[in-house]
């Protein structure tokens, strides 16, 4: 490989690992504008994305998925379109419910109080997601080993798309990860510009009590931030596993730990941020793997975290502000 | 002595006095109560939380068995056996503080003759010179690490650091991998590579067998062209697949288990396109590495070396182990599973021949008793404790997977 | 106002609090199937991690994730300083004292350039440091022996006579012995001139600015002081294990759990961090292993599947706790009157 190929493949795998860290730190960024909570669980409510996505294709077959001569060429992008749909809607409302249930009891305790309960909820989904791993199907390795990781399977024809013989590898599951989330992305800029319910989102930012003065349904604007926060990270976990064709029940804390860390670096409350957050991880985490050693790539990306905020204290988007008191 | 008590006194007469005296005396006064215990309690202490539980479950298993097959009882004396837990839920795989409790625990309890553990190399560190002090036999079903029992593989304070009281406590019936990463390196120049790079999961473990594996493959001419150590929680290997397929490499070597995630690696390889095989060792032995990886992506690319053979090949009472396994849980033993039966088996045994000599079973007499273990004749075949306490047993078999299933392709003895 | 001379050494809650703690080798004999001695070291080893961040998220604000990294630090420099593998040998005492000196002065590195940043990117410059400690620690092998650990590390001594692992309850006394120190000087620190300058600082910058406060000193005192204690408790769990074990004992999960002693027992109460710690390492420590054994005795939990085994229920437990503490006691065990209340 020359020195070019190299760098090439390095941008794809970069920018592919990056989107999908930034639809996960999107929602990180949503909840936290709203509400100033870091919601830890964020990222199992992911995992369980991702598990639930396995039971569908475990359901509906596997084999049946991957033979070309039984299903055409296009119900393959049907059947992630509809997992992106179903596991979306699943977190979505997940996330929702855990909000109506564990943080609205919290809304007027302190901050502190409220990210200790997204702790325990992250423990609780955790440990949902390894019984999950336990149920007798095939899928699930006819759930004798729960904790270890599952294959998941291919599906999206995994040949490279610019020959066999080229040494760069562009697979349609790059292609996909941008056929999907930069609509997403776009859709949900739009749609926080532009709607009603997106106007009411921003007010509530700004300022929960004038916005409440205001008429706004406060209760409904959050809810609703939390559902498309949720739905935006099981759509994530569904191209995760497409990408990686690998879940495991602990699959959310690195996922979330580099979404979290992309908010912060975009500029927490920032939808454009978080979005420029991840893809820049994405990449310091492709470059360093390559140009220094993966053993370092970690000490790379918070070195590179740090520096960037000791620099522009309010990360690279963020609007600078004075602390609320 | 004398200082310390009064040590203790003075820095608290004042509040409790009593309590420190109090509180010393239940070890003393109960251990010599210890042979007029009815009954003998062994303990395993092994990672049940998180994800190394499906080997764990399969280890347990078999040591259930092994107790089961003895009647439950040595003589009129009760086997009561516990599984305890390393790990905790805060963690997700073992803890240290828990080990270390778990072999406090034990020592305080005098009623346990013996301990059956650890897991994770790096957890027998922790309890290992606490056990030898105590004088409680203590036998790895898993520990592979050679610098547990070994001089000069570890530290230059190693085994000794592990044996405080001067005798060997600690005795594992795994082949340990400085034999291991020996194998695979051998194994790899038998394939006719050239070209290797080594990764590691940066755990006691991991890279250990991939040091050695490193040292072996430059001794015997293979070009080692670049080392590295990963991040078991990443969540694809894919910008290094492309570092090692510039590096040219045709094998990739990786110290590690399914649990530091060799299953991701073995895809990550097939779909960044470097066509290389993957040689992974024991830790990657079980059902869950090819649940985890896939068929596509280890049939034909990826070797699996083992201490010992397949399971379901073993012979004799190996054999024997293996129906019997199948009957009571209806599901195939793990890799592991027949190592914890071995580990249990060969506690069991001393404890017989003890009871059948007329001698009080206590912890001195067990301790010495199963450091005389010789020709053993069990599942894993005939073999004894060498002089480190390691067994002499050196059968490793180099597997293959076809068909979802492991298959042997060559045994080393 | 001299306050701290009116102050008692301690409050009646602490008192007794310690006391209890001091009546558990007792336990051990009136039930010696338990053993609580031993596992009740780690309530002092987290209950002093928990104070020192007490500190700095409690009582000056700022909301530190990556505690675990100082711990890591000053467990690293007990074992570097005390191990028969490096030169210095310089025994228990002095390796605390020194490894909270090093913590004291890696906090001082990491505050200086990141304490002006606001609430929650200064967590994640916390949680980032974390990470490169312990990635750190694994990659400086020739330093840190890297995944190997460094072991032994010597028990605490008296004149030159170290207790053997088994003086389980004399040895707990001993770090109870610290842990009442730490506790007096942290109250101290609570009536102290800066102690109120933290407060002041939490509650509101710029009224604090306007009091001839420097915040920026303050909130880098009070990093440095709860990095040292941090530190001190790495090496006292350190001498515990007598091994600094892996560099991935001191993850983001042990930060976590230090940050949930805290919130749980009390924000901002040093009885309440106490409770805490005891709470939260009993329920880990000691609490689930009874729990899982009992259900094990008794003919509950098969390693047929992984619902039949009580050890699988461990996450959801922790978690329900967490929860259900969270909602019903939002202040924390012990309300401090001195809390956060925004």
């Amino acid at each position: 490989m020359t020195e070019s190929e190299v760098f090439l493949q390095q941008v794809i795998y970069g920018l592919s690992n990056g989107m999908i860290i930034a639809l996960v730190a999107l929602g990180y960024t949503m909840v936290y504008g709203i509400v100033e909570l870091i919601n830890f669980a964020h990222g199992d409510v992911f995992t369980l994305g991702g598990f639930l996505a396995l039971t569908i294709v475990g359901a509906l077959g596997a084999a049946a998925i991957l033979d070309p001569n039984a299903a055409g060429e296009s119900s393959h992008w049907l059947l992630l379109f509809g997992l992106v749909v179903g596991a979306g809607l699943f977190c979505g409302v997940l996330n929702m419910t855990i909000d109506k249930v564990v943080y609205k009891p919290l809304r007027r305790a302190p901050k502190l109080t409220q990210l200790v309960a997204a702790i325990g909820v992250s423990f609780i989904l955790v440990n949902i997601a390894l019984f999950w791993g336990g149920v007798p199907m095939e899928s699930f390795g006819g759930g004798n080993a729960a904790a270890a990781p599952k294959d998941f399977p291919e599906i999206l024809e995994g040949s490279n798309l610019l020959g066999e013989e080229s040494n760069v590898v562009l697979r349609l599951e790059d292609i996909a990860i941008f056929a999907i989330t930069i609509p997403l992305m776009v859709g949900l800029t739009l749609f926080v510009k532009k709607s009603r319910l997106g106007r009411g989102m921003r007010a509530t930012a700004q300022n929960p009590v004038a916005a409440k003065l205001m008429g706004i349904d406060t209760d409904r604007v959050i809810s609703a931030t939390f559902l498309i926060g949720g739905f935006l990270g099981g759509a994530a976990s569904v191209m995760w596993s497409v990408y990686n064709n690998t879940i495991s029940f602990q699959m959310g804390f690195r996922a979330g730990m580099d979404a979290f860390t992309a908010a912060v670096l975009g500029g927490i409350g920032s939808l454009p941020g978080a979005m420029l957050g991840g893809i820049l991880i994405g990449l310091i985490r492709a470059m360093s793997d390559q140009y220094i050693e993966t053993r370092w790539t970690n000490v790379v990306v918070f070195g590179v975290l740090i520096l960037i905020l000791v620099f522009r204290p309010s990360g690279l988007l963020g609007l600078k502000q004075r602390e609320k008191v | 002595m004398l200082t310390r008590r009064s040590l203790s006194v003075l820095a608290l007469a004042a509040l409790l006095s009593p309590a420190a005296a109090l509180g010393q005396s239940p070890n003393g006064a109960n251990r010599s109560a210890q042979d007029s215990q009815d009954i003998i309690k062994i303990v395993s202490s092994l990672p049940r939380t998180g994800s190394a539980n499906a080997q764990t479950t399969s280890m347990v298993n078999g040591i259930k068995m092994a107790i089961a097959e003895v009647g439950g009882a040595i003589g009129s004396r009760k086997i009561v056996y516990e599984d305890w837990d390393d790990a905790s839920p805060q963690r997700g795989n073992w803890d240290p503080a828990i080990e270390a409790q778990n072999a406090d625990k034990a020592i305080g309890d005098p009623t346990v003759l013996a301990y059956i553990g650890t897991y994770n190399s790096g957890a027998a560190k922790i309890s290992m010179p606490k056990l030898n002090a105590a004088g409680i036999v203590m036998v790895s079903p898993a520990n592979t690490a050679p610098g547990l029992t070994k001089e000069g593989f570890g530290e230059a304070n190693e085994p000794a650091v592990y044996r405080p009281s001067g005798r060997i406590n600690y005795f594992r019936v795994v082949p340990t991998d400085d034999v291991q990463g020996a194998v695979a390196a051998d194994f790899a120049k038998e394939l006719g590579k050239k070209k290797v790079f080594v990764l590691n999961d940066r755990e006691v473990y991991g890279k250990g067998v991939a040091t050695i594996f490193e040292k072996r493959a430059r001794e015997i001419g293979l070009e080692v062209v670049g080392v590295d150590g990963i991040d078991p929680k990443a969540s694809n290997y894919k910008s290094l697949v492309t570092k090692m397929k510039q590096a040219g490499a045709d094998v990739v070597y990786f110290g590690g288990t399914t649990q530091t995630n060799a299953g991701q690696l073995a895809k990550d390889i097939v779909a960044g396109g470097l066509r290389a095989t993957l040689i992974v060792p024991d830790g990657c032995y079980e059902k869950a590495f090819i649940e985890a990886a896939g068929n596509r992506a280890l049939e034909g690319r990826v070797y699996i070396t083992f201490g010992g053979v397949d399971p379901e090949k073993l012979e004799g009472k190996g054999k024997e182990f293996y129906e019997n396994y199948m009957k009571a849980y209806g599901d195939k033993p793990e890799g592991y599973a027949v190592y914890g039966y071995e580990a249990a088996k060969v506690v069991i045994a001393a404890m017989q021949r003890l009871y059948e000599a007329g001698t009080p079973i206590t912890r001195a007499t067990v301790l010495e008793e199963v450091g005389r273990t010789k020709d053993f004749s069990g599942a894993l075949g005939t073999w004894s404790f060498d002089a480190n306490g390691d067994t002499t047993n050196r059968t490793f078999s180099v597997n293959t997977v076809k068909d979802g299933e492991f298959t042997t392709v060559k045994v080393v003895n | 106002m001299p306050a701290a001379a009116r102050v008692a050494p301690f409050s009646w809650g602490q008192l007794v609090v310690l006391g209890g703690l001091a009546l558990v080798p007792l336990l051990d004999y009136a039930m010696p199937s338990v053993q609580l001695s031993a596992p009740s070291r780690w309530v002092v080893v987290f209950a002093v991690m928990a104070l020192g961040l007490n500190i700095v998220v409690g009582w000056t604000g700022l909301l530190n994730l990556g505690i675990a990294a100082f711990a890591a630090v000053g467990a690293y420099s007990y074992g570097i300083l005390t191990c028969e593998i490096y030169p210095f040998q310089v025994g228990f005492w002095w390796g605390v004292v020194l490894a909270g000196l090093i913590g004291a002065f890696a906090g001082f590195l990491l505050g200086a350039p990141t304490l002006r940043l606001r609430g929650d990117y200064l967590a994640i410059v916390t949680l980032g440091f974390g990470e490169i400690v312990q990635d750190g620690l694994k990659n400086l092998e020739l330093i840190t022996k890297g995944t190997q650990g460094i072991n032994p590390l010597p028990a605490p001594s008296f004149g030159g006579d170290p207790l053997a692992s088994t003086d389980v309850s004399l040895w707990f006394y001993l770090y109870l012995g610290i842990l009442a120190l730490v506790v007096f000087l942290a109250r101290n620190l609570e009536f102290s001139r800066l102690g109120r300058q933290l407060f002041a600082v939490r509650e509101d910058e710029l009224a604090a600015r306007c009091m001839a406060i420097e915040p920026d000193k303050a909130k880098l005192k009070a990093f440095a002081m709860g990095a040292a204690l941090a530190a001190v408790s790495g090496a006292l769990g350190a001498s515990v294990l007598s091994s600094t074990g892996e560099p991935a004992n001191y993850d983001f999960q042990v930060s976590i759990l230090a940050l949930c002693i805290v919130i749980v027992g009390g924000i901002g109460s040093i009885t309440g961090v106490l409770v805490g710690a005891i709470v939260m390492v009993g329920l880990n420590n000691v609490l689930l292993p009874i729990l899982t054994q009992t259900l094990q005795r008794s003919g509950i939990g098969s390693t047929d599947n992984v619902f039949s085994l009580p050890d699988n229920y461990k996450f959801l437990i922790f978690g329900l706790a967490l929860v259900l503490m969270m909602r019903f006691r939002p202040d924390g065990i012990v309300h401090s009157r001195k809390a956060v209340r925004k």
